[in-house]
């Protein structure tokens, strides 16, 4: 019974030579050929860049709303135009940048290669996906000439029912942009249910792997109910069906159920892709295995799980029962244990590590704080008690921001410091990369760490007036924002620069130890042009830095016996 | 499903990955460069195709969880409305979409032993049985459309569930019903229906919790009456049976044209006005039938308070009826009545059946739209996914004509027979949910 091993011993990997086929970004040119390709990689960057594009017109409106708060009263819109700066804020950024940020773009262009496979399991629906999310986000923008989007992303009923604002342009949009999600997350599951190599089991699966996986149940199977939600949110805006209308007989509240039964999860699908780059990046920047492997891998599908359990927590003023809001609560603690375990062993990978603090290491230490900030803020939130007085306030406000861009944002940077070598082929601009790392954790902090305080005093979220009482945190906050948007900017455009100016990078320019390592930099059109080797994952030690940023594996490894047994006991490991 | 990884017939069985060797080909051309092998792209589709149906699933729920909740809620709307559909209809749709996934089933079949001409009669059929069900639900649709049994503030038929006429509030009744003329020679409407529309349609006190008695007194005329009953108290003087008026004097009180003259407003059932010498009295919306909790009937009422007062029919009203012995009001209380014959249903407990004939009769209860958005919602959801489902088995069909299907490639075949079966398992849920209520 021969097992991978073997190839261990002749093939110590790949060295850093030319590599005899064109990389996937020049092997055909031309417009058409971006377009209409199926190749996972250029349908990745695609949504790449329009989710860059995305992030600053979000953060454009994010900069408006909070210039506007500089000062209570009229700083320099009205009131109908704060309310749709807030909402699109939100909008664009919930459902074009955050939710397909890692696992559509980055996850797109990485896990088939970290499976060591050509391409995802279907190639033509991957590019319908991106075609799906450029329709969507057109449609959500063009809401903006049609009169804006004043609902708040949460579009909830009976209000988003009344409202003049564009509605349905904007709902056909999420309702788009959510098949596009589900069929992305469709095509992840299958492609690692069925294009692992032998040898690979679920145990030997990178962390961010099994992170995308978890991600992919919850967009395949909430998903769907946003769908269908706002497809009836649709139909009740133009031909009343009154589910939904309280005039007509219909529960308002229903839709927020509706809503949250979905949106929940995808706060999950958000969070949970960024955890799953974190594992990766902390173990090669420390050069550690992780901490307790399975204990990560287990708690991201737990989480997942989970996620379907608590929406109600969203909904402890909206009129639910006793019984649902001591249930949801509850619920919603157990959260806390399996994030708890990830950062437990994020923080022990760390311990006695080699750190080494590259872009995204840094990036990544960002998110350890930043994420243990936004998690336990969010218990404060489930205790019903406490959540009546802090519901609807900057308090939630700055949890969700510490949750969705603390975390998710700043591991989405750090992943695309991580990965941009490999799959541009050129380094960044490693010092303008430093500084924004620490433009964005400071500025980040500057926006919302007042907002706890503020929230906490009872300044309510989404309004356009305040009392002066607040202005101070107001004005911290603005000031912070306009730090973050500056070094967001800048990351964006020297990254992008970096095409032009930056050095050629080589295979492996962190010494990481997954497949898409030992891939040609940039990829070759099917990635691989010979099959990789499978060494244990997360082990440094033959990983030699022969140069900076440039890794070659000097010594064969060979697997551990227990790695072979496990192989076979799941069937992989017998040819 | 399995999680086996792909490769398992690999025959290069020494490579780890496979992404060197894209240089290999494949048997059929329709096996996608990316696949190992035929096996492997059949169960990535496989795969693939049983998470969308997931996916379908979870995209319907929503669907369920709203007709489950505002039936808990609201368990009169479901038990009225459904009379307006037809089980007939239902019943033969359900026959030809399961007949449908027989064939397509079959279809499969035919593809792995390589039967072309049976995969090309198979997936004909289930496009015809598809056309078939779609044209029914025109024929149902049309109907309802053309009744105004719709959802939303559409809904504004023009006959009851039972089949008897309802004014309705928007009085979107063809013809002449926007003003009546009552004839008493004949006890029968001479015209038209009433113009004004009581548009509140929850006076007068009809509670869902009542403990009121539902019985009918004929009047003179002919006309039946329907009056409710507290039986907890005293028979009390707004008592349909406590006032002065007769059915005659009541002749010049009605308010059936907007000057108030010409009549009285009159209600009965349908189905017994009909035989009351043809007329066609028309049903007033304004009061709607409550469900009496503890079963003891149905209450259904019309007309508003002013206009109860100019109908008022001469009783005489006896001694209170014991509230412990609701039997003996009905077994007492006809014989007080001026109005003549005995009132009905004596100590008779309705069954479902009659219950369900006795609400189809009145006017709907309140918010009875709901049940028309969920029914259009989830009928047309379901009915778009057909439309879909006949579009891939047109693909297949052209593709089968080409001979592209072999036992070695069939999965688009398999695929859409599941995606069939979904289609038809949520219409076999539809059916009952829907039309079977009882």
């Amino acid at each position: 019974m021969s097992t991978p091993q073997a190839h261990a011993h002749i093939d110590p990997g790949y060295p850093d030579g030319p590599v005899n086929e064109p990389d996937f970004l020049s092997v055909e040119k031309g417009l058409k050929s971006w377009l209409l390709t199926l190749d996972h990689k250029r349908i990745g960057m695609m949504y790449l860049f329009g989710i860059l594009v995305a992030l600053i017109v979000g953060g454009a409106f994010a900069l408006l709303v909070r210039t506007e708060l500089w000062a209570p009263g009229k700083t320099i819109v009205g009131q109908d135009t704060y309310n749709q700066f807030f909402t699109l804020h939100g909008a664009v950024m919930v459902f074009l940048v955050i939710i397909p940020g890692i696992p559509a773009a980055l996850g797109n262009i990485i896990l088939p290669i970290q499976l060591g496979a050509p391409d995802v399991a279907f190639p033509r629906l991957n590019l319908s996906s991106f075609y799906l999310w450029m329709a969507g986000a057109l449609l959500l923008v063009g809401a903006i000439p049609f009169g804006g989007l004043d609902t708040g992303w949460t579009l909830y009923t009976p209000y988003s029912l009344e409202t003049k604002t564009p509605v349905l342009i904007a709902v056909s949009g999420v309702f788009l942009l959510g098949f596009s999600s589900i069929f992305t997350g469709l095509n992840m599951l299958v492609t690692i249910h069925k294009f692992r190599p032998q040898g690979m089991g679920w145990f030997q699966l990178p962390l961010n792997v099994w992170a995308i996986y978890a991600t992919a149940i919850m967009q395949v199977l909430a998903t769907p109910v946003l769908g269908i939600t706002v497809l009836l949110l649709a139909v009740e805006r133009f031909a009343h069906i009154g589910i939904f209308d309280p005039t007509l007989g219909g529960d308002p509240v229903l839709f927020q159920h509706f809503f949250w039964f979905y949106s929940h999860p995808a706060v999950y699908i958000m969070i949970i892709p960024a955890m799953g780059v974190i594992s990766e990046m902390i173990s090669t920047f420390s050069r550690k295995p992780i901490f307790g492997y399975r204990f990560v891998a287990y708690s991201s599908v737990s989480l997942a799980l989970l996620s379907f359990l608590v929406w109600g927590h969203h909904m402890f003023v909206s009129g639910q029962s006793r019984l649902a809001n001591m249930v949801f609560s509850a619920l919603t603690f157990t959260v806390g244990i399996p994030s708890a375990i990830k950062v437990f062993n994020w923080v022990s990978t760390l311990y006695k590590g080699d750190i080494r603090l590259k872009v995204p290491m840094l990036y990544s230490l960002s998110f350890l704080l930043l994420f243990t900030i936004g998690g336990l803020t969010g218990l404060f939130l489930g205790i019903l008690a406490v959540d009546v007085h802090l519901h609807d306030t900057y308090f939630v406000v700055a949890h969700f921001h510490y949750v969705m861009m603390g975390s998710t944002l700043v591991a989405f940077l750090g992943a695309l410091h991580y990965w941009w070598p490999k799959f541009t082929g050129r380094m960044f601009s490693e010092s303008v990369g430093r500084a924004c790392a620490i433009g964005v954790f400071f500025g980040f902090n500057l926006t919302f760490l007042p907002q706890f305080v503020m929230g906490a005093r009872g300044m309510p979220r989404r309004y356009w007036d305040y009392d002066p009482q607040y202005q101070i945190y107001h004005q911290l906050s603005t000031i912070g924002a306009f730090v973050l948007g500056v070094s967001i900017f800048v990351t964006v455009v020297s990254l992008i620069a970096s095409f032009w100016t930056g050095k050629k990078a080589p295979r492996n320019p962190w010494g990481g130890s997954s497949l898409e390592w030992q891939a040609p930099t940039p990829p070759t059109l099917y990635n691989f042009e010979k099959p990789p080797v499978l060494h244990e994952l997360y082990n440094y030690d033959d990983l030699v830095e022969v140069e900076e940023d440039r890794w070659e594996r000097r010594a064969p490894t060979e697997l551990e016996s227990h790695e072979v047994d496990e192989a076979e006991g799941h069937g992989h490991g017998s040819h | 499903m399995t999680d086996h990884p792909h490769a398992p017939h690999e025959p290069h069985g020494d490579d780890l990955g496979h992404g060197a060797d894209h240089g290999h080909g494949h048997g059929s051309p329709f096996i996608a460069h990316h696949y190992d092998d035929a096996q492997h792209q059949f169960d990535s589709g496989k795969l693939g195709i049983w998470l969308f149906l997931a996916q379908e699933v979870l995209f319907f729920s929503a669907l369920f969880v709203a007709y489950i909740l505002y039936r808990y809620h609201h368990p009169e709307i479901y038990s009225y409305a459904h009379q307006y559909l037809d089980v007939k209809y239902g019943a033969i749709n359900t026959a030809v979409l399961i007949f449908s996934s027989l064939t397509a089933a079959w279809a499969v079949r035919c593809a792995q032993l390589n039967q072309k001409r049976g995969l090309i009669l198979c997936l004909a059929t289930t496009i015809v049985c598809a056309c078939a069900f779609l044209g029914i639900k025109y024929i149902e649709y049309s109907h309802k459309i053309h009744e105004h049994i719709l959802f939303g503030r559409y809904f504004d038929p023009c006959v009851s569930a039972g089949g008897g006429e309802l004014l309705t509030r928007n009085n979107n009744c063809a013809g002449t019903k926007s003003t009546v003329v009552w004839d008493f020679g004949t006890g029968t409407p001479t015209a038209g229906c009433f113009t004004e529309i009581d548009q509140d349609p929850r006076r007068d006190g009809v509670q869902a919790d009542c403990t009121v008695k539902e019985y009918e007194v004929s009047g003179p005329e002919g006309k039946t009456e329907t009056f409710k009953r507290d039986i907890t108290g005293q028979c009390p003087e707004e008592s349909p049976f406590g006032g002065e008026a007769t059915s005659s004097a009541a002749a010049g009180g009605g308010k059936l044209e907007p000057g108030g003259k010409g009549g009285e407003s009159v209600q009965a059932k349908g189905g017994e006005a009909a035989a009351h010498g043809g007329g066609k009295p028309c049903w007033r919306p304004a009061f709607q039938p409550a469900v009496c909790k503890k079963g003891v009937g149905i209450l259904v009422e019309y007309g508003d308070n002013v206009e109860r007062e100019h109908t008022r029919i001469k009783a005489e009203c006896k001694a209170a009826p014991k509230p412990s012995d609701a039997g003996d009001l009905f077994a007492d209380k006809p014989q007080n009545l001026e109005l003549g014959k005995a009132a009905i249903h004596p100590r008779h407990q309705l069954t479902v059946h009659e219950q369900h004939e006795l609400e189809a009769a009145g006017p709907p209860p309140e918010h009875i739209n709901m049940f028309f958005t969920i029914y259009f919602a989830m009928t047309g959801l379901h009915g778009i996914h057909v439309i879909f489902g006949i579009g891939v088995f047109l693909w297949l069909l052209i593709r089968a004509i080409k001979g592209q299907f072999t036992p070695d490639y069939f999965g688009p075949v398999d695929y859409a027979a599941l995606y069939w079966h979904i289609v038809d398992l949520i219409w076999i849920f539809l059916f009952p949910l829907l039309y079977l209520i009882h």
